[in-house]
């Protein structure tokens, strides 16, 4: 039973670490632009399929792929910025949730079907040499590609804390995020802003993405619960709080975990669902973030 | 359009969908109809929360879904129909209010959040609960007629739609769109903002159990889950907002326009229909917020040269008071 | 250095600004009078780019600002600081000062200018790393006008400086207007605040439903019996 536990709480927290970094994407997307892009989970599908690909026909290993997925991925969140999202962000903030929420929900059909049609539904996992290879700390066995994935997820949250506090650049998102008029009135190109954290958003969804594929599985329809996962993580941090994401990401995966032990696999999932409404009806600014929205 | 031409419309669509009920043995005819009607029962009733009282809501599935299952459960075990009927009305009714209290506490995203995450969480508990395929008895199978089920949407979607319109025209739906536009302000004026949203919450649970009710009735076998599915919530954001949101013949078009173009498109881009209804929902949003409605009106405005009333009146910018 | 002419601002299909003219020479301060509700911050917004521009034109330093980025006004010289203080709550005070030297224009300057301002403002100094939000509202203000002048302007815009701030904060932020003066930037001001105003302006305008009623200089205006009879008395 112990050894159940224990290699649950790993599991968890290694599945933890990538909720935490899938919803830094989304944070930092709703934080500064104050857009929810429901559709984030199908960039991270898209980036697991490109780093997928990249294996298979180039043989280029997922972690040498990784930074070229980034960039690759940027530069489409740059795309569904200037076509898409630089229009809603027109609208004033109250409206701007509601839109963005509908057209990233087109944007979801868009991108999945399109998925269906040019990947097929086939579930898929990179299989490298080292992808079957794990620790055993104890009685806990921990995939290496896992834990290389967890180590990714808080080497990201230290760079976006980083960047945020210590460049000029992170502290014009910053006064962004609190308020974009008065952030123009000092200067800065919101526009220019926004663009770019979008593309930040979309890329670190696709980063995510490579891990997912090379440590679990990825195929077409995994994107809206990739998205819940993540809108339930930012929300546990609490909206506005980018610091407590890796930490709330963590915490949520270890619910998970020590649901489905007792509660069975099944209600793995609803446990967690539970948890999240119970602590956003008793504490909506969730863990660490401040009591606005 | 005059009110008149309204109605005489309203009453040829419905004579003729009436007919065609009565005297058509086409089963794909028939088939489409009735899929037709079901959804534009359920748009229209999500349309009451979100159209009307501005509350979206990603959950609707879970009501249209236990609709479904009490009828289902009931009908097969030997209760009429109608009592089934009931039955899954009252139960939804009474899960939406307990449901509404916390829910509906939570505003914008966390509301939308929040009834995603109690949607999801009802699909797969009903897919543990209910795991087995629901399906009819090999008699009823071989005595399947397609009346029943046709006349029963039917009517689901002409109570579902009288609703609406009742509603539209009340004190309570005046103030639900209050709550809508500025919940704040509303509130300053005497409008008990909770208690409005709570009626368009329970009153569009107990529609979407009916149409719920009209899917059991209708599906010969299926997995119970599946009606639980958040695809139905989609289905039904997807078509209110092409049609136009917060009118009453919006969820209407759209359902006819998305189940007939659905079906029109040639097979080979069947996976793409689903891109082009994306892109068109995409387009409405940002381009015709008021969906087809909007783009019938201002097409008879320019037809007659006059200038039609706007489906969405410039909303009063919130925030900051600027002098 | 700033001219605005004919300038037509409206919501939609509300108009609230008609036609509102008027300029602001170099080295002057030039202050907008005029109750709640006249139009006087609307006038701003649109002229910083924030609202739509229904008709008009404005131009500084024979630039024209119709359709110009908020951003690049600042890159031209032209700072506003709007009614609400314009200092950033979750950043500190160091962060806001650094953060106004953002443009391309401030930014070779910046530790020159910020020497500048901590000397100007002692209290800032003390307070160099504290969160912005936890300031008090004097403080705020003084946050506000030190970050405007990291972005080194030539007109600086207040929106309402003395709103919501004790007697004696206000007496100090008028004087500061006037060293800001004196030191070559020019000042427009949006004020309801009459007297204060009319004291250190060198030329006023009196904005009334969103149209300009009269101007002059704070003596003529003194002097004028309308104006005594609608605001003075009061």
């Amino acid at each position: 039973m112990t050894q159940l536990i224990l290699q649950s709480v790993v599991s968890g927290l290694l599945v933890g670490g990538m909720y935490g970094l899938v919803a830094l994407g989304l944070a930092l997307a709703f934080g500064v632009l104050k857009v929810l892009n429901v559709a984030h989970g199908e960039l991270l599908m898209l980036g697991g399929y490109a780093s997928f690909f990249a294996f298979t026909f180039w043989g280029i290993d997922p972690f040498l792929s990784m930074p070229l997925v980034f960039i690759a991925m940027f530069a489409f969140g740059v795309i569904l910025y200037l076509t898409l999202f630089r229009y809603v962000t027109r609208t004033e903030i109250h409206n701007r949730i509601k839109n963005s929420l509908l057209i990233s929900f087109g944007l979801v059909l868009v991108l999945q079907s399109m998925a269906v049609r040019f990947f097929t539904a086939d579930e898929r996992t990179i299989s490298t040499a080292y992808s079957s290879d794990a620790l055993t700390i104890g009685l806990v066995r921990v995939p290496v590609v896992r834990l290389a994935g967890l180590a990714v997820a808080v080497m990201a949250a230290l760079f976006l804390e980083w960047l945020l506090s210590s460049t000029r650049f992170g502290r014009a998102l910053r006064a962004t995020s609190e308020d974009w008029t008065r952030a123009a009135l000092t200067g800065v190109d919101v526009r220019r802003i926004y663009l770019v954290a979008f593309a930040i958003s979309a890329a670190l969804a696709a980063v995510a993405g490579s891990l997912i594929s090379l440590g679990y599985s990825v195929s077409p329809n995994i994107g809206l619960g990739w998205t819940l996962k993540a809108l339930i993580v930012v929300v546990l941090a609490g909206l506005g709080s980018m610091r407590g994401i890796i930490v709330a990401g963590l915490f949520l995966g270890l619910m998970e975990s020590l649901a489905a032990v007792w509660l069975g696999g099944q209600y793995r999932e609803v446990a967690a669902l539970i948890l999240f409404l119970v602590v956003l009806s008793f504490r909506p600014q969730g863990f660490f973030g401040r009591a606005y929205a | 359009m005059p009110r008149a031409a309204t109605i005489a419309t309203t009453l040829v669509v419905l004579a003729l969908v009436i007919a065609i009920g009565l005297v058509s043995s086409n089963q794909h005819v028939l088939t489409l109809i009735i899929q037709t009607m079901m959804l534009g029962a359920l748009a229209s009733s999500w349309n009451i929360l979100g159209g009307f009282a501005g509350q979206i809501s990603l959950g609707h599935a879970a009501f249209f879904g236990l609709g479904a299952l009490v009828t289902r459960e009931l009908w097969l075990d030997g209760i009429p129909l109608p009592l089934a009927v009931l039955a899954a009305i009252a139960t939804t009714t009474v899960a939406a209010a307990v449901v509404g209290v916390p829910m509906l506490r939570f505003r914008d995203i966390y509301f939308a959040i929040g009834t995603l995450a109690l949607g999801v969480a009802v699909f797969i508990t009903a897919g543990n609960l209910w795991p087995g395929i629901s399906s009819m008895s090999a008699e009823a199978l071989r005595n399947y007629d397609f009346t029943g089920p046709y006349f029963m949407t039917l009517g689901v979607l002409v109570a579902t739609v009288a609703a609406s319109l009742w509603l539209k025209h009340s004190k309570v739906g005046l103030g639900m769109m209050a709550v809508r536009d500025d919940e704040e302000a509303a509130s300053a004026t005497g409008v008990n903002a909770f208690a409005h949203k709570m009626i368009a919450f329970v009153l569009s649970s107990a529609l979407a159990a009916l149409a719920g009710a009209a899917f059991a009735y209708f599906s010969v076998s299926y997995f119970p889950n599946f009606a639980f599915s958040v695809i139905w919530t989609f289905e039904a954001i997807l078509v209110v907002f092409i049609g136009g949101v917060g009118t009453i013949v919006g969820p209407l078009l759209g359902s006819v326009f998305f189940i007939i173009g659905r079906d029109a498109l040639p097979a080979e881009i069947n996976e793409f229909q689903v891109v082009v209804f994306g892109v068109l929902f995409m387009v409405v949003v940002l381009l015709i917020p008021g969906g087809l409605t909007e783009a019938g009106q201002r097409l008879y405005a320019r037809a007659s040269r006059r200038k039609p009333p706007s489906a969405n009146e410039p909303k009063a910018t919130k925030g900051k008071e600027l002098v | 250095m700033l001219a605005v002419d004919g300038l037509e601002v409206a919501y939609g299909d509300l108009q609230v600004v008609w036609g509102v003219s008027f300029e602001v020479p170099e080295n002057s301060i030039v202050a907008i009078l005029g109750p709640n509700g006249a139009g006087k911050t609307t006038t701003l917004l649109a002229l910083m780019g924030l609202l739509p521009v229904k008709a008009g034109s404005a131009s500084f330093k024979n630039h024209s600002l119709i359709g110009v980025p908020t951003h690049q006004m600042v890159d031209l010289g032209l700072v506003m600081i709007p009614e609400e203080r314009a200092a950033f709550s979750s950043l500190t005070v160091e962060e806001n000062l650094e953060l106004g030297a953002y443009t391309p224009r401030a930014r070779p300057r910046q530790r020159e200018t910020m020497a500048e301002v901590l000397e100007t403002f002692p209290r800032l100094a003390e307070r160099q790393s504290q969160k912005a939000g936890t300031l008090s509202g004097g403080e705020r203000q003084m946050l506000a006008i030190g970050k405007a002048l990291m972005a080194r302007p030539d007109l600086l815009i207040l929106d309402e400086p003395s709103l919501g701030l004790a007697p004696i904060v206000v007496e100090q932020t008028f004087n500061i207007i006037t060293e800001i003066r004196d030191r070559g930037v020019s000042v427009l001001m949006v004020e309801q605040h009459l007297e204060m105003a009319l004291e250190v302006a060198d030329h006023a305008y009196i904005l009334e439903m969103g149209s300009m009623v009269t101007d002059g200089t704070s003596s003529q205006l003194a002097a004028d019996p309308r104006v005594q009879e609608a605001y003075l008395s009061l």
